[in-house]
C-alpha cells in the first residue's frame, strides 16, 4: 500500500523548535503528530514535544505525558488524532523501533516524520517513513522503516504566510506589514518570472536553446488566458471600476471627518 | 500625644502619596517599556492554521488563543515564541474547560522546556469587528496582571486576499488608569484624561523574526505553492462587505446622536421643573407674609429633582474606533486596487 502523505509546514517547525530548546543531554528529540487521515493518505496537522531521555543504551519517554496532551489537544482541536511520531536526526536504531510500538498501540499505522538538524547531507532533509514487519515468522522477526512520499500543502492563508516569510529568509530583516510593501513584493516577483519567461523564449527564438514542447503549449495557455475583448469594454469596464473606487475613497475621507466632529462632542458634553 | 498622633498620621500620608507616585511611574515605565513585538514565524503558522480549521467548521467565527512567550527588558521587545488555541467560550463548561486546559499547557510546557509565560492573547477579527467591550475587558484582565500584554489580531479574509494581516494592540495608560476606577466612562472623565477614541488602544508594531534554523527549515519548504492571491483585482465583495459595516457603524454613532439630544433636553427640562418650583415656593411664601403667616421653608429641591445620570461614553468610543479602523482598511484596499487595475490594464491593451 502506498500512503501519501500531506504536511502542513508547522510540524516540521516543531520539531526545529524542541530541537533548539532541548536538555543538552539529549541528542535528539521526540514528540507526537497529530492529524487525521483520509481516503488513503495521511495529513499530519499538528505536533508536540514528548519529554525523553535517550543514552546508547537506554531510552524513556513519558508515556503518560504523551496521553495526557494528547487528550487535552484532541479536546480543543476536534478531529484531530494521534498519528505518528517524529524526532530530531536521521538516525533510526533499536530505540526507533522501541518508540514507535508506544505508537502504534495508539494508531493502526503511525508514521515516522524525521527532520535532519544536523545536515548530513548540506540541508535539512525531512524524511517520513512507516514501519512494516519483516522476518521469518516464529524465526527471527523484526521491522523496517519505509520511506513513503510526502508533499507539503497547506490553505490559501498560509501559502500567503510562506510567501510573507520569504522575505526573511536571505537578508534576516523583517518585513513589513504594510499592505502596499507586500504588494510591491509581489509586483517585483512576478516582473522577475516574466523576465524569465521572455529570456528563455527569446533564447529558442535565436536558435541557441532547444524548444520544448510541453512548456511551448503551456507558454501558449497563459497568453491565450488574458481575455480577448476589444479596447472600448475594457476601457469601460476599468473606467467603471476606477470611479468606483474613487466615489468610496471620497465618501471614507467625508466620515472621518465626521468621525473628527463626533468626537467633539465630548468635549462640549 | 493627640498631636503626636496627628503628626504620625501626615508622615504617614505622606509616605503612602510617594509611594503611590513611584508606583505610577513604575506602571507607566512599565507601559511604555515595549517598543517593539518580535513573532517568531512558527507562532504566524499556528494561528493561521487554527483559524482555517475553525472556518471549515463554521461560516464566521472567532479564534482566540494565549500566547506564550518572554520579555526582553534591554531592547524594549517582547518576544512571542509560542502560543496555543483556546475553545470558543460559547458553553459555560467551555470556560471551565479552558481554565484547566490553560493550566495543564503551563505545567506541560514547562517539562520541554518551552516560555510558558503567558504575554497576552490573539484573535481573529472579522473586517475589523473586533473591537467591543468583550475584547476591552479581556485586554484590561491580561493588562492587569503583567503591565506589558499585548493583544494580537489577526484578519484571516485580508490574508486570503493576499496580504498577512497581523497587528498588535494594548490599551493606553490613560484608558488603563481609568478603567480600572469605573467600567464606563462619562464625558467629564474623558475631558479630563484627554482621551478620544484615537488614543483608546495603542498600536505596537509587530516583526516577525526566526532562529536561524527556522530561516533554514524555511528554505527547505520554499516555493512548494506559489499564491497569486495578492494581485487579486478588486472586485471581490470584500468591499461591499466593508461597506455595510461602516454603514451599521454609522447607524450606531447616529443613534448615540439621538440619545444625547434626549439626554440634553431631559437635563435641560429638569432645571425648568427646578426653577419653575423655586420660584413657585417665592411666590407662595410672599402670600403668606402677606396674609401675615409663617413662610413655609425653601425647600431643597434639587434633592427632588436629581438630573438623570450622564451617558455612558464607552461604548461611542469603541464605534468611533471602528469606524475609524473600517475607513482606514477601505481606504489602502482602494489604494492597492487602483493600482491592480492599471496593472490589468497594461495587459489587455
Amino acid at each position: 500500500k502506498q500512503w501519501y502523505q500531506r504536511r502542513v509546514v508547522i510540524s516540521a517547525g516543531n520539531v526545529v523548535d524542541n530541537f533548539e530548546r532541548r536538555e543538552d543531554s539529549n541528542k535528539r528529540v521526540i514528540g507526537t503528530l497529530l492529524g487525521r487521515y483520509d481516503k488513503g493518505t495521511v495529513i499530519i496537522s499538528e505536533s508536540f514535544a514528548v519529554p525523553h531521555q535517550e543514552t546508547d543504551e537506554e531510552v524513556s519517554m513519558d508515556m503518560e505525558y504523551a496521553n495526557r496532551i494528547g487528550e487535552l489537544q484532541k479536546k480543543v482541536n476536534t478531529n484531530l488524532y494521534t498519528v505518528g511520531w517524529y524526532s530530531s536526526g536521521i538516525v533510526i536504531n533499536e530505540h526507533s523501533s522501541l518508540i514507535h510500538a508506544f505508537y502504534k498501540c495508539q494508531c493502526p499505522t503511525p508514521v515516522h516524520l524525521t527532520v535532519d538538524t544536523q545536515f548530513k547531507e548540506q540541508k535539512m532533509k525531512i524524511n517520513t517513513h512507516i514501519s512494516l514487519p519483516i522476518g521469518v515468522k516464529g524465526g527471527s522477526e523484526g521491522c523496517i522503516f519505509t520511506p513513503v512520499q510526502y508533499t507539503v500543502q497547506g490553505s490559501e492563508a498560509e501559502q500567503v504566510s510562506l510567501k510573507f516569510f520569504n522575505g526573511l529568509k536571505l537578508n534576516k530583516k523583517s518585513p513589513n506589514f504594510n499592505d502596499r510593501e507586500q504588494l510591491l513584493s509581489n509586483c517585483t516577483d512576478m516582473l522577475s518570472q516574466l523576465n524569465l519567461v521572455l529570456d528563455h523564449v527569446k533564447k529558442v527564438l535565436s536558435g541557441s536553446v532547444v524548444p520544448d514542447k510541453e512548456l511551448g503549449r503551456q507558454l501558449m495557455e497563459v497568453v491565450q488566458s488574458v481575455p480577448n475583448l476589444d479596447t472600448d469594454t475594457t476601457t469601460n469596464m476599468l473606467n467603471s471600476h476606477m470611479q468606483d473606487l474613487l466615489a468610496v475613497e471620497y465618501l471614507t475621507y467625508l466620515t472621518r471627518q465626521q468621525l473628527a466632529i463626533n468626537a467633539r462632542i465630548n468635549q462640549v458634553l | 500625644s493627640k498631636q503626636w498622633y496627628q503628626r504620625r498620621v501626615a508622615i504617614t500620608a505622606g509616605e503612602y502619596k510617594s509611594y503611590l507616585s513611584t508606583m505610577a511611574g513604575h506602571e507607566e515605565k512599565l507601559f511604555e517599556s515595549i517598543q517593539c513585538v518580535e513573532i517568531t514565524s512558527q507562532v504566524i503558522m499556528k494561528i493561521t492554521r487554527h483559524s482555517q480549521h475553525e472556518l471549515e467548521k463554521q461560516l464566521d467565527p472567532h479564534v482566540n488563543g494565549v500566547l506564550l512567550g518572554l520579555i526582553n527588558e534591554n531592547k524594549g521587545v517582547l518576544e512571542v515564541t509560542h502560543c496555543f488555541p483556546l475553545m470558543n467560550n460559547e458553553i459555560d463548561e467551555d470556560i471551565e474547560t479552558n481554565r484547566e486546559y490553560q493550566l495543564e499547557m503551563e505545567r506541560s510546557l514547562r517539562l520541554v522546556n518551552i516560555d510558558y509565560q503567558q504575554v497576552g492573547f490573539y484573535q481573529s477579527t472579522y473586517l475589523n469587528t473586533h473591537c467591543d467591550r468583550n475584547f476591552l475587558e479581556n485586554v484590561f484582565v491580561y493588562l492587569e496582571e503583567m503591565k506589558e500584554a499585548i493583544a494580537v489580531i489577526y484578519d484571516p479574509l485580508k490574508t486570503k486576499l493576499g496580504n498577512l494581516n497581523i497587528r498588535a494592540f494594548k490599551l493606553s495608560l490613560p484608558a488603563f488608569r481609568l478603567y480600572r476606577e469605573e467600567k464606563d466612562f462619562t464625558a467629564t472623565m474623558l475631558k479630563d484624561n484627554s482621551l478620544t477614541f484615537e488614543n483608546l488602544f495603542k498600536e505596537i508594531p509587530v516583526m516577525v523574526k526566526n532562529s536561524a534554523l527556522t530561516n533554514v527549515l524555511l528554505c527547505e519548504i520554499d516555493r512548494i505553492q506559489e499564491s497569486t492571491a495578492c494581485l487579486t483585482l478588486p472586485t471581490s465583495s470584500y468591499l461591499e462587505k466593508s461597506m455595510q459595516m461602516l454603514l451599521s457603524g454609522l447607524d450606531e454613532v447616529n443613534q448615540d446622536l439621538q440619545k444625547i439630544n434626549l439626554h440634553q433636553r431631559n437635563v435641560y427640562k429638569q432645571q425648568q421643573q427646578l426653577l419653575q418650583n423655586v420660584q413657585k415656593r417665592k411666590i407662595e411664601n410672599a402670600q403668606r407674609e402677606k396674609d401675615g403667616l409663617n413662610p413655609l421653608p425653601e425647600e431643597d429641591f434639587s434633592k427632588q429633582f436629581k438630573p438623570p445620570p450622564p451617558l455612558g461614553r464607552l461604548e461611542p468610543l469603541l464605534s468611533s474606533n471602528r469606524i475609524a479602523a473600517h475607513c482606514e482598511m477601505i481606504e489602502e484596499h482602494v489604494r492597492n486596487g487602483i493600482g491592480k487595475l492599471y496593472l490589468a490594464d497594461s495587459f489587455m491593451s
